[in-house]
């Protein structure tokens, strides 16, 4: 699923219009920020590798094969920047949760906590896991990617998106076991 | 959807990942830098060249001085008849005057009513007149033009410096994109930078403007 007129913009882009290639960055840098995110769990990495990630896209527009969507391969880059400045780290800082905000209308306390307790448990779990287990969990539960955009995403073919997806869960389950 | 994947959902909307920051402006202003660096290493080349087609050409008869004009950051061949003309594309980034990488030359100091970033250089946009801008210090050819035999084209002077007026209709080329059709123009240098001004104006008024700015 792309948005419309996807295909128009990276066309004119390929021909020199840097007013659509800058359409494209608006429409995908969101995308892109948490995508890195997800995978360096730092902010400012995650918008070097964002900004990295366009210019380079820019560069290889050449290349990109007209017809197919824009978002996956896009994907490809954006995950590649991220990952080598996880690599460049030594580390990757791990993802928190967001502060419980107290006026939050419909839950009760008690509920609110429980809630926010078993939350801190999965995502310990998560963080547990081996990288390229929780890296698909990531792309599909996180960032809610297509099975096609999280292939595209970890450099690996749809049909290991699939099989990995369903490792992963099982390990997640026996962690929180 | 199991109860985990429900959960790992959830979980998302939890998570505390920090808001975008806008990076479209970031990104085109690293652009148009590379553009201008790999245009400066075009232009140390194409500078090679023209002085060998220079050499050539000059030399042989008077007729092949008239067919070639020439300044630091552009050039103007008559040619017997003009390409196909394609129309005008976008004139690159908005910006402010102040975004702009040097000091910008405005007509009588008038600020303009838009600025792009575009082109390797700066396009001014008025009512009524187009002006752009850029850095000639790496050499010639960043602007290239042909225009027909019937058009009148000359070299004048602007405060001392070289220009060259193009009264009537021509093709104007920037490295990389198709021919644009172009009305009468004025390109002229000032010091590091070339500029070139589009205007429905004669010579005398476009010369006028062109010692305007400030």
């Amino acid at each position: 699923m792309h948005p419309p007129g996807e295909e128009t913009l990276v066309e004119r882009a390929r021909r020199g219009d840097p007013g659509a290639f800058e359409a494209l960055v608006v429409s995908y840098q969101s995308l892109a920020f948490r995508t890195a995110f997800v995978i360096t769990g730092d902010a400012s990495d995650a918008e070097e590798a964002a900004q990295d990630a366009f210019v380079k896209a820019h560069r290889a527009l050449g290349r990109f094969r007209s017809g197919r969507p824009f978002r996956p391969w896009l994907l490809t880059i954006v995950a590649n920047e991220a990952r080598n400045r996880r690599r460049t780290r030594g580390r990757r800082a791990a993802l928190a949760l967001r502060a419980a905000d107290p006026h939050a209308p419909g839950e009760d306390p008690e509920t609110a906590a429980l809630a926010s307790e078993r939350r801190e448990r999965l995502l310990a779990a998560v963080e547990r896991l081996r990288d390229d287990d929780r890296e698909v969990l990531a792309c599909r539960y996180f960032l809610e990617l297509s099975e096609d955009e999280t292939a595209a995403a970890l450099g690996i073919a749809r049909g290991t998106v699939k099989s990995r997806t369903h490792r992963a869960l099982e390990r997640l389950q026996e962690e929180l076991q | 959807m199991t109860d985990l994947e429900l959960e790992l959902r959830d979980l998302a909307a939890h998570l505390d990942i920090p808001s975008a920051r806008p990076v479209a402006g970031a990104v085109l202003t690293r652009l148009v830098r590379r553009r201008r660096r790999r245009r400066a290493l075009f232009v140390a080349l194409a500078a090679g060249v023209t002085a060998l087609a220079v050499a050539l050409a000059v030399p042989s008869s008077r007729a092949s001085l008239l067919r070639f004009f020439h300044l630091r950051g552009a050039a103007v061949t008559i040619v017997d008849r003009l390409p196909r003309l394609g129309p005008r594309g976008p004139l690159g980034v908005p910006v402010t005057l102040d975004e702009a990488s040097f000091r910008l030359l405005l007509p009588d100091g008038q600020r303009p009513e838009r600025v792009y970033a575009g082109d390797g250089g700066y396009w001014l946009r008025y009512r009524g007149l187009l002006l752009f801008e850029f850095e000639n210090g790496t050499g010639p050819e960043i602007l290239k033009k042909a225009a027909v035999g019937t058009t009148d084209v000359e070299n004048v002077e602007v405060d001392g410096e070289p220009g060259i007026w193009i009264g009537g209709r021509h093709a104007l080329y920037l490295p990389g994109g198709p021919a644009r059709a172009s009305g009468h123009a004025l390109i002229w240098q000032h010091g590091r930078l070339t500029l070139r001004l589009e205007a429905a104006v004669g010579r005398d008024q476009a010369l006028a403007v062109a010692r305007s700015v400030r």
